[in-house]
């Protein structure tokens, strides 16, 4: 069939390394300090670099239509939206002080 | 018959002309026939029809439970229910109007018979998932009806916790009931995507594709962005009854207020589910019946896209007296204010189409007609309760009950019936009374009329909704409103007494009784078990009343390879070949 | 015909509204990644759920986090990524016809996902032992929070569906090999393992993200 990526063995290896050594070093940053929020952010940075690695090469999006990354993108921008507007609100609430 | 140039990007193809044969001997109705055809049918048709009969009996259903409520209401206190059982039909009616009946009227029942044969394709991508997902709803519905005779629901269509969480009654049941049929929409939603996507006959670009495909699509995207989370949200409920997860009941340290927004970042789409559907019906009949091209067609197409993306930003607008922030009140109504604007768009093109159209009052016509003015009554007033200020007022009352009708009854039951009465003659091959059909029509606008209107004024005044007691200023209205509300079931048991007659003894439909030039009506009536007999060839828009209709009946010679032939794989070979 | 040639056995799979292949492989892999977007979102609230809790009780999560053995859950991140590794691997097998290395390929991607859930019920029944049930079931007394019992029951919630994720993506690799045994599949059709395979992907990266945001709090 044409248009069918076929990765070769070694490619596919050298993927599931990198994600290897992507998770070790997910954990051995959190020996290290790092001030909150940004410890979070390094933590969520590492593993969307991990996931983008898996959707891109292992699930070849790559290689792939357009339309399907743009799926992909959109249903992650739909999550943020999701938690971020919901965010407005539960960040921002004050608690009322009554008056009795 | 196709033949290939050798430049790569463009291939010629050498058409000629295809009639749809006029009363066809064999056809989708006559060619698997049985009891079990019908119940393995991959056919999309059939599982339209199939849809069809479904959300009819559940629209009887939730309109009976509607007469019972209004009935109750003719006079304050206890006519012939409990409060409780009250609760229950209220809830009960919001359910399955919503969920049984609504959410897959047009896109399950219209939508799937349509969107193939609009497509020129022979089915949708997916035929055996399209059966699953009919399945799958009926299995909800069932859920839905156990539920009903174990305990009962008084929840409100809602499940606002903590008292979901807390009541007895089966309320397990009914939301494991929805969360199935949550996949049902997801799955037809997905469907159609892809059958937009990879069906298109030759010719058919995306700028020529119809209105009601753009809308289809529109509302395709909804479902599967939305429903999912619905269907965690019905999970952690359920979970929150049965474990005590403890993420929204107070009690058990959770919050209430993030149901609600779980709840409504699907609840708030869904109801751009509902109506966009039917957007795309009336871009399609008032084209046809002004025999006009519609005017602002990317205006249109790409307003159903705004709706669908900016639908996704303004749940917070039935939060407003929740104990949301400040900040997110303020953000939610400014936001719920852009929403109406691709919709306004929608109204200004359809009037322009029918300006210096040559306007064809027939049924399907005059329901699209009704649905403009009752529609913009009820977008006009959730415009007004989406002011954070007014909304203080008006929430939970019964300004909001006649808001949300208008938009769901008075315009996408509307739409809906244009549609039904638009493709009726593509689906059975017959025509209806058109008398009769007016009668109905008059009776239904006038009864809904009655019915609602006054709501506007109750809910203004005061009057809460959901309650079974109220004061006695509120008496007249409520009578009023009964009074309208039997007016219309009575519109809707004559429409059932002609359509079935129509379907028994109607006179016999040509392919293309209304003169449209969609591709559907390129095709004969009832439409043949694969649809067209050809592959069809688009050279036109679909709404180019200019051009004659020969145009629209251009195809080439199908390289047939299903499985009753013989001696297809050669063709298909060549087809295979063509691209290695 | 008596006898189907072998290029009629070869376009078995050709569903009659399908131009070609080609089209039916392309319309396979759309329809699967908009299911993967229905489950991105359907995760996706549970996550919400994670971080409007973890937004307001910051201190919760840090003690919880601690109850939870990192050694593990890390051991669990490598078997899935390897188990990523290996269906990508099956696919490439049937991609070249070689339906002996499709079939083992997959066994190796469900014994590693069985690893995985091996692992996931000792780390369940050792909380079951200290108390630690989901919902109002929760019993343990050693960390110092009220709302304990919420950290927890998102816990569950979140490992819970994910795993009953992977034991359907066990079964749909099951029901693969079942199929290549049969000689369904070779390098002309093998959309089912390619779109098995994406939807095993996905479980992969969700636990990408759990594994930091539940286990790596500090």
């Amino acid at each position: 069939m044409s248009g069918h990526h076929i990765s070769s063995a070694k490619f596919l290896w050298g993927v599931a390394i990198s994600l290897f050594m992507l998770t070790f070093l997910t954990i051995f940053v959190t020996w290290v300090h790092i001030p909150e929020p940004w410890n979070v952010v390094v933590a969520i940075g590492i593993a969307v670099v991990k996931a983008t690695i898996v959707a891109a090469f292992f699930m070849n999006l790559y290689w792939d239509s357009k339309f399907n990354v743009m799926l992909f993108i959109m249903s992650i921008i739909f999550f943020l939206l999701f938690i971020g507007v919901t965010l407005l609100d539960t960040l921002y609430r004050t608690d009322p002080i009554p008056s009795f | 018959m196709a033949t290939n140039e050798a430049t790569p990007s463009v291939k010629k193809l050498q058409v000629r002309r295809f009639k749809p044969e006029e009363n066809p001997k064999k056809h989708y109705l006559n060619e698997e026939t049985g009891i079990w055809a019908w119940m393995t049918t991959v056919d999309h048709k059939k599982i339209g029809l199939m849809y069809l009969a479904s959300i009819t009996f559940f629209f009887f259903i939730g309109g009976v439970l509607a007469l019972l409520l209004r009935t109750e209401l003719l006079s304050p206190a206890r006519s012939f229910m409990d409060a409780n059982v009250y609760n229950q039909v209220f809830t009960l009616h919001g359910a399955i109007m919503i969920f049984f009946f609504l959410i897959p009227s047009v896109p399950a029942a219209l939508g799937n018979f349509v969107l193939p044969l609009q497509l020129g394709a022979k089915d949708v991508a997916f035929p055996r998932l399209n059966l699953a997902s009919y399945y799958i709803y009926v299995i909800g519905a069932l859920f839905t009806i156990f539920a009903i005779f174990t305990g009962g629901v008084d929840t409100g269509w809602t499940f606002y916790t903590p008292y979901s969480t807390t009541t007895s009654g089966n309320v397990m049941a009914m939301t494991f009931g929805v969360f199935i049929l949550g996949f049902s929409s997801i799955l037809t939603g997905l469907n159609f995507i892809v059958t937009i996507h990879k069906l298109r006959s030759p010719g058919l670009t995306w700028n020529k594709l119809p209105l009601n495909l753009w809308g289809l699509y529109a509302t395709s995207l909804i479902q599967i962005l939305a429903t999912p989370v619905l269907a965690i949200t019905l999970l952690l409920l359920t979970m929150e009854r049965a474990l005590g997860i403890g993420i929204f009941d107070p009690a058990i340290g959770g919050d209430p207020v993030l149901y609600q927004h779980f709840f409504w970042f699907y609840s708030h789409p869904a109801v751009y589910i509902m109506i966009v559907p039917g957007f795309g019906i009336i871009s399609e009949v008032i084209s046809t019946f002004s025999r006009k091209v519609i005017f602002g067609y990317w205006a249109i197409a790409l307003s159903s896209l705004a709706i669908a993306f900016i639908g996704f930003l303004v749940w917070g607008h039935h939060m407003f007296t929740a104990g949301q922030s400040s900040l997110a009140n303020m953000v939610f109504s400014f936001l719920t204010f852009l929403v109406g604007i691709p919709t306004g768009i929608k109204i200004f093109n359809w009037i322009a189409t029918m300006y210096r159209g040559s306007i064809d009052l027939k049924a399907p016509m005059i329901y699209a007609l009704v649905f403009l003015f009752l529609f913009t009554i009820g977008g006009f007033t959730g415009i007004m309760l989406g002011a954070l200020a007014v909304d203080i007022h008006l929430h939970d009352t019964y300004y909001v009950v006649a808001h949300f009708h208008y938009v769901m009854m008075g315009g996408m039951v509307m739409a809906f019936l244009a549609g039904l009465h638009y493709w009726w003659p593509k689906m059975f091959g017959k025509m209806y009374s058109e008398f009769w059909a007016r009668i109905s029509c008059a009776l239904i606008f006038v009864g809904f009329n009655m019915t609602f209107l006054p709501q506007f004024v109750m809910g203004a005044q005061g009057m809460p909704r959901r309650y079974f007691n109220y004061i006695d200023q509120f008496q007249p209205f409520h009578q009023f409103s009964t009074m309208g509300a039997y007016v219309m079931g009575v519109g809707f048991l004559i429409m059932a007494g002609y359509l079935l007659h129509s379907m028994l003894k109607g006179k016999a439909a040509g392919s293309n009784p209304w003169g449209s030039r969609a591709l559907e009506w390129q095709t004969s009536s009832p439409v043949p078990l694969h649809n067209f007999e050809h592959t069809p060839v688009i050279i036109n828009g679909p709404y180019d009343y200019h051009k004659p209709m020969s145009e629209f009946q251009l195809g080439i010679a199908t390289p047939h390879h299903d499985h009753h032939d013989d001696h297809q794989p050669t063709d298909v070979t060549q087809t295979e070949k063509e691209q290695a | 015909m008596s006898q189907p040639s072998a290029l009629e056995e070869k376009l078995d799979h050709l569903q009659h509204h399908f131009i070609d292949s080609d089209q039916q492989f392309e319309a396979s892999k759309l329809g699967m990644w908009i299911f993967l977007v229905t489950e991105i979102l359907f995760f996706g609230g549970l996550f919400t759920a994670y971080i409007v809790y973890r937004s307001w009780y910051p201190e919760l999560y840090l003690l919880a986090s601690a109850e939870l053995d990192t050694f593990w859950g890390a051991v669990n991140t490598f078997v899935l990524i390897g188990s990523s590794l290996t269906v990508a691997m099956a696919i490439r097998s049937a991609q070249l016809n070689q339906i002996k290395g499709l079939i083992i390929n997959l066994w190796i991607t469900i014994g590693l996902a069985g690893v995985f859930m091996v692992i996931k019920f000792f780390e369940y029944t050792h909380k079951f032992e200290k108390g630690i049930f989901p919902g109002s079931h929760y019993s343990y007394e050693g960390i110092a929070h009220e709302k304990a019992n919420i950290f927890f029951s998102i816990y569950y919630m979140m490992t819970g569906l994910h795993g009953v994720h992977v034991m359907i993506g066990i079964g749909l690799m099951i029901w693969l090999v079942i199929k290549a045994k049969k000689k369904v599949f070779h390098s002309g059709y093998y959309t089912p393992v390619e779109i098995t395979g994406l939807y095993w992907h996905l479980v992969d990266i969700i636990w990408i993200f759990l594994f930091p945001l539940l286990y790596l709090i500090d």
